[in-house]
């Protein structure tokens, strides 16, 4: 008899161990912050995870050679998470879209808008239709109407060219979301609204120009199954953002060697090539926070901003 | 039963013998209001509407299907599954441990007997300490994992600690409050002898009661590492990392082969953990997964360690593996307990708290919370009816028989393992494939997942059922489908009742993980706002959480005090 509650102590001193664990185990892992904090960028996840990360993965190279810092990528899983790693100071400049964008800089005071690319002066997103609808392209934004009683899907909630900006033209065409048939689906990225549309699981679909034309060009889309019925009028998206504190980490005029090293990438040097064209540009040139002031009171508008 | 049996023309029973009458008796009125509720939730989850089925993903559900027969094998991609299988395991335990210091702590605390043995009389009037404890393990029960996630993430960064916090809080408090009611109900006898010598409150407790409550408290933990597991995944689907977040990433770039790959892995992963967890029990012998309803005053059965001598040795080899993995996995995590305590993480909270208030009270607002509350309360309803329904169908040829083909045991057992393997979430998405965004396809993927779950707890209540009547009526000459209708069936329904709303409490908390995939609800609009960075809408969209989990608490506890 007296062998099982001892036996039991035994057991209980070794579960108390187990519990009692952590702490120490744990203090070799927190001195692993080294004192030289690498420059970490980020991006919101807009296309396909692999095909980010090699973009990333080939830019963060290059930056590091210009910027003599080490450079690290981190891919976060949605939009909001990528404005509130912002927010922490955990990623110190992000590649955002136009509305993710400001609500990052309402967050962060004092943080720039710094960098875009040659074609975010004059963005469009287009509307895409599964063929067996029917659907003709139209040139005016009347044209919205034929929507009416289609299964439609955005794409991510906080994205500015596959939610913010149709659900703007939609409503200035007149069309309510509830004329649509079911909810409006969120399809998380552009390439999958494609696949969605292109699959006929949503009849409509909207997303950014860019992506659409980058898979037309790589040959990844079934043009017999769907094509595009309009390109909306242009406004300003994609732009990096930067943290004002990074001039403290990394010393002054650190946010200008940036600048410099995003429009040094030249399109007849094979290795900047690359990386251009993952980005679908030319070039990058400079921006500002009143570039975005439009984008701004749309996303008031919608709710998207507070 | 329209055609009387030859035994029971020989022999009338009684009316008062008939188990299905004395079943119905007390619970008439709570089967009657369980019954309307269900009609009422499937007409507001809009079961009865149109446009539910959007029939052009079809060709998706079938390209899904086909890949099951191709899953991604090559080797980079097995290393990818093989390292996010051990992220997964390494947070569950990560946030088991954590969870077992504050039950441990809180448990203690928030007993009766603690307070019974250091201060007598012992009275339980509001404001003793005994209630405060109690009390304030209520608040982090009521908030799920993922939406701790989503608020320590905002406080702490990007880290590993993150998951690890959001999943051992919320567990820590659950621990608490099951480690607390098993000390209340283990025998007291030895306690009391030892306290009538004169031995102090402390070792009379660490003597007289613990040593036998140990049994059951190292068999819920068993358990909670299945409810981990299911936990870390879901957390990786909202960012973590590990086999949620990567089936999620194959998910949304439409590459099923991987899915099939990553489902095969967490399949794998919670089978093993289920076995062990069972293993561990059977030597404990502490057979039932969890008691959900114990009457008042009813002692839990004092689980025997006797005949356990042989294998007692091999739970001291696990209990030391435990300890092992506990530190393996945090260094395989590195998380930077740094930030608990940096002045970055202090300033974030109060920043963030001082955006929360006040809460978006507005009228308009608290009309749309009411809505999409009796919404998702809908949801959580619909889920649970079809998981109930389905679960006490599945349950008996899932239960282990001692007689009859194996096959029907394994078949249904390895479907429920698949079905609550895969997180809500993933399978809210595979809905959304054919069905429009809503509350709807929410609650199938919450009653797809909970049925899972459900099967197999009332699959063993089946398993653990007093045999002797049911032999009874076969030595008697009953058939065997007699023996079960009047015997088996009526005896597991109170338990199987009592599973069902206790799940359906936890179900009504799940309600926000398919929420933020679209489907419908108080968690859908969390997700717009969360988008938004709207903290004060945030705010008030929590209260109303809140408040619905506080109601199915109560209902589920009402509707379950008749069937003890």
């Amino acid at each position: 008899m007296s062998v099982k509650p001892k036996l039991a102590l035994v057991s209980l001193a070794l579960a108390l161990a187990a519990c009692a664990a952590p702490p120490p185990a744990a203090q070799p892992a927190a001195p692993a912050q080294s004192p030289a904090r690498p420059f970490v960028i980020s991006a919101i996840p807009d296309q396909d995870p692999e095909r980010l990360n090699r973009l990333y993965g080939k830019l963060s190279d290059y930056l590091k050679a210009e910027l003599g810092v080490e450079v690290v990528y981190r891919p976060v899983t949605d939009y909001a998470a990528v404005v509130n790693a912002f927010r922490t100071g955990d990623v110190d400049m992000a590649w955002f879209g136009g509305l993710t964008g400001v609500q990052a800089r309402l967050q962060v005071d004092g943080a720039q808008a710094i960098l875009q690319r040659d074609i975010d002066e004059k963005f469009r997103s287009v509307f895409i239709a599964n063929v067996s609808t029917g659907i003709q392209p139209f040139e005016d934004i009347s044209g919205l109407q034929a929507l009416k009683g289609r299964t439609f899907t955005f794409g991510s909630e906080s994205s500015t060219s596959g939610r913010l900006m149709p659900q703007f033209f939609m409503r200035q065409a007149g069309l309510s979301l509830s004329d649509l048939r079911g909810e409006p689906g969120f399809s998380g990225s552009h390439d999958k609204t494609i696949k969605l549309v292109e699959a006929g699981s949503y009849e409509v679909g909207a997303l950014n120009e860019q992506v659409w034309e980058a898979r037309i060009k790589g040959g990844e889309v079934d043009t017999s199954k769907v094509i595009v019925i309009w390109r909306t009028p242009p406004y300003y998206d994609y732009h990096w953002v930067v943290r004002p504190d990074v001039e403290q980490k990394f010393g002054a005029g650190f946010i200008e060697r940036i600048k410099r090293a995003f429009m040094a990438l030249d399109a007849t040097n094979p290795a900047h090539k690359e990386i251009l064209d993952l980005f679908g540009a030319q070039k990058f040139i400079e921006t500002k926070n009143e570039n975005y002031a439009d984008i701004e009171a749309i996303g008031r508008e919608i709710g998207k901003i507070k | 039963m329209s055609v009387p049996s030859a035994a029971q023309r020989a022999l009338p029973l009684p009316e008062a013998f008939s188990p299905w009458r004395s079943l119905l008796r007390g619970a008439r009125l709570v089967a009657l209001l369980t019954l309307l509720a269900v009609a009422w939730a499937a007409t507001q989850t809009g079961v009865f509407r149109g446009d539910l089925i959007n029939a052009g993903g079809w060709a998706l559900v079938q390209q899904f299907f086909a890949a099951a027969l191709r899953p991604e094998l090559s080797p980079a991609f097995l290393r990818l599954t093989l390292e996010s299988t051990l992220v997964t395991f390494a947070y569950a335990v990560c946030g088991l441990a954590l969870s077992l210091v504050i039950g441990l702590a809180g448990g203690v605390l928030s007993s009766e007997v603690w307070w019974l043995v250091h201060q007598r009389p012992f009275v339980a009037r509001p404001g003793s300490p005994w209630l405060i404890a109690r009390g304030a393990l209520a608040l982090p029960r009521a908030i799920h994992e993922v939406l701790w996630g989503l608020f320590l993430v905002r406080i702490l960064g990007l880290d590993p600690l993150v998951a690890i916090l959001a999943l051992g809080i919320p567990f820590g408090a659950i621990t608490a409050k099951v480690f607390s009611e098993i000390l209340d109900e283990t025998p007291r006898d030895a306690l009391r002898a030892l306290l009538n010598s004169g031995a102090p409150p402390g070792h009379a407790l660490l003597y007289g009661l613990l040593p036998r409550a140990l049994p059951n408290l190292l068999s819920y933990t068993f358990y909670r590492l299945e409810c981990a597991i299911r936990s870390a995944t879901v957390l990786g689907v909202i960012g973590a990392g590990g086999l949620g977040y990567q089936v999620l990433l194959s998910l949304q770039s439409l590459r099923y082969g991987e899915m099939w790959t990553l489902i095969a892995a967490l399949v794998l992963l919670s089978g093993i953990t289920d076995w062990l967890s069972a293993r561990v029990r059977q030597v404990l012998g502490a057979p039932a997964r969890l008691e959900v309803n114990l009457a008042p005053g009813c002692e839990a059965q004092a689980a025997q360690l006797t005949r356990a001598t042989p294998s007692s040795r091999g739970l001291l080899a696990l209990l030391g593996l435990a300890v092992l993995v506990v530190p393996l996995a945090l260094v395989y995590l590195q998380p930077d307990f740094g930030r608990l305590v940096s002045p970055r993480t202090q300033a974030l909270l109060g920043q963030m708290l001082a955006e929360m208030f006040p809460p978006d009270l507005s009228g308009d607002q608290i009309a749309r919370l009411l809505q999409l509350s009796l919404q998702t309360l809908a949801m959580s309803i619909v889920a649970m009816a079809i998981a109930g329904l389905f679960g006490l169908a599945l349950a008996h040829p899932a239960a282990r028989r001692e007689r009859g083909p194996r096959w029907p045991y394994w078949l249904t057992r390895g479907g429920l393992l698949v079905l609550r393997a895969v997180p809500a979430p993933v399978w809210a998405l595979l809905f959304l494939f054919v069905m429009f965004p809503g509350p709807l396809p929410g609650a199938l993927a919450l009653a797809v997942h909970n049925l899972g779950i459900l099967g197999r707890l009332i699959a063993e209540a089946v398993e653990n059922v007093d045999q002797r009547p049911t032999r009874a009526l076969q030595h008697a000459g009953a058939p065997p489908l007699h023996a079960f209708f009047y015997s088996t069936l009526p005896m597991t329904i109170p338990q199987s009742l009592a599973y069902i709303f206790y799940r359906w409490e936890i179900c009504a908390r799940e309600t926000v993980i398919v929420g933020f995939v679209g489907a419908g609800g108080l968690g859908r609009l969390l997700t717009e706002q969360l988008s938004s960075f709207d903290y004060p809408g945030l705010s008030a969209t929590l209260i109303a959480l809140f408040g619905l989990t506080f109601v199915v608490d109560m209902l589920s506890t009402v509707a379950r005090r008749p069937l003890r």
